[in-house]
């Protein structure tokens, strides 16, 4: 059994967790939850994107930015898969 | 397994609480729809205010035969509903059609704005969704002055006002929560009936919750509906304020994970 190394990674974990749970969450959000970096949350977002796991939605609050991001379905099959092996890992480890 | 092994099992396990506490937070800002509904309250009252008090002058003209003031009465009337007809159509052309849910982003930019957005899926409006809403609507109100009526003219004591009017109200708010607000709002919402329902059980075990005269007969149903009403809005806010703090306690990262790309 083979776990998606794209998903294992604790940060990107979270990401997808928290983006499994609402429809959308912005860039922000994400940074405060985790306690990141700004440089290391967009690396880990590019890396999600890259693999189709996450949408990424750009827009404007008034004058200011805003990117937010959603998990497609690609990254919600992909997660469930995760779980999925990790509880079987364990049930096997006993 | 050695007691590592079994933290690590054990935070790993946290992890699958996430999605639930993002969520529990998502639904439950609920100080925009508040805000709204103060606003729409107090808007409401101000357009009374604003027809009434003119309506009552000229009809108090006319019924004394004073003209002048008949005359005044109806000509501020007539302005008062056209400004009300104009600022509608200020209204509608900044908020509404495409604008659709611009007001709610404005409100929650201003109270929630340091801590920036998450949303859950606004349940999906559909023309056979707004016809229900308007049908449901009138009954509503038919059910609301019917009772009201009924109990001006004597068929229904005073006391039992509120229990009668609970045997419509509990299953409007309800349905309401099912098919308009749910997932928007957490079931926190379905406080408000519940508080309701138990209002109209003591009144009719004897508490002596309601008004008995005429005038002010309506305050049994409208003093708890809105004071029922806002209660939930006010603890979803707290308990967003709680998933929050758990979210992040959870989904927190340890320096050296979080450098991990």
């Amino acid at each position: 059994m083979e776990f998606d190394k794209i998903i294992h990674e604790p940060a990107r974990l979270r990401i997808m967790m928290i983006l499994s749970g609402v429809e959308q969450a912005d860039f922000n959000f994400l940074l405060t939850t985790l306690s990141l970096t700004r440089g290391n949350l967009s690396r880990h977002v590019e890396k999600l994107e890259s693999a189709g796991y996450l949408k990424v939605k750009k827009s404007f609050n008034g004058k200011m930015p805003n990117t937010s991001y959603q998990l497609t379905e690609e990254g919600s099959k992909a997660l469930a898969q995760y779980w999925e092996n990790l509880d079987a890992v364990r049930r096997w480890k006993g | 397994m050695n007691s590592e092994q079994n933290n690590k099992l054990q935070d790993t396990e946290r992890l699958k609480e996430i999605p639930k506490w993002t969520r529990k937070y998502a639904q439950n800002r609920t100080l925009t729809i508040l805000v709204l509904m103060v606003m729409v309250v107090f808007f409401s009252m101000f357009i009374a205010a604003l027809v009434g008090f003119p309506l009552g002058l000229a009809a108090i003209g006319f019924r004394k035969g004073n003209m002048v003031l008949g005359c005044v009465g109806t000509a501020v009337l007539v302005a008062a509903l056209v400004a009300i007809v104009k600022f509608y159509i200020v209204i509608l052309s900044k908020f509404g059609g495409k604008n659709k849910g611009l007001l709610d982003q404005i409100i929650d930019r201003w109270i929630y704005g340091n801590e920036v957005t998450t949303t859950v899926p606004v349940p999906k409006s559909s023309k056979k969704k707004i016809c229900l809403e308007i049908v449901s609507a009138v009954i509503f109100f038919i059910c609301f002055f019917g009772s009201w009526h009924l109990a001006i003219k004597g068929y229904i004591a005073y006391k039992y006002l509120q229990p009668v009017s609970a045997l419509y109200i509990v299953p409007f708010v309800v349905c309401g929560w099912y098919f308009w607000q749910s997932p928007r709002m957490g079931p926190i919402y379905l406080l408000s009936p519940i508080l309701y329902a138990i209002h109209a059980i003591l009144i009719v075990a004897g508490a002596p919750l309601f008004f008995t005269t005429e005038n002010f007969c309506m305050f049994s149903i409208c003093l708890p509906m809105l004071g029922y009403g806002f209660l939930p809005f006010v603890i979803g806010h707290f308990y967003s304020r709680y998933a929050l703090k758990k979210l992040k306690d959870i989904a927190h990262l340890e320096r050296e994970a979080a450098n991990g790309v």
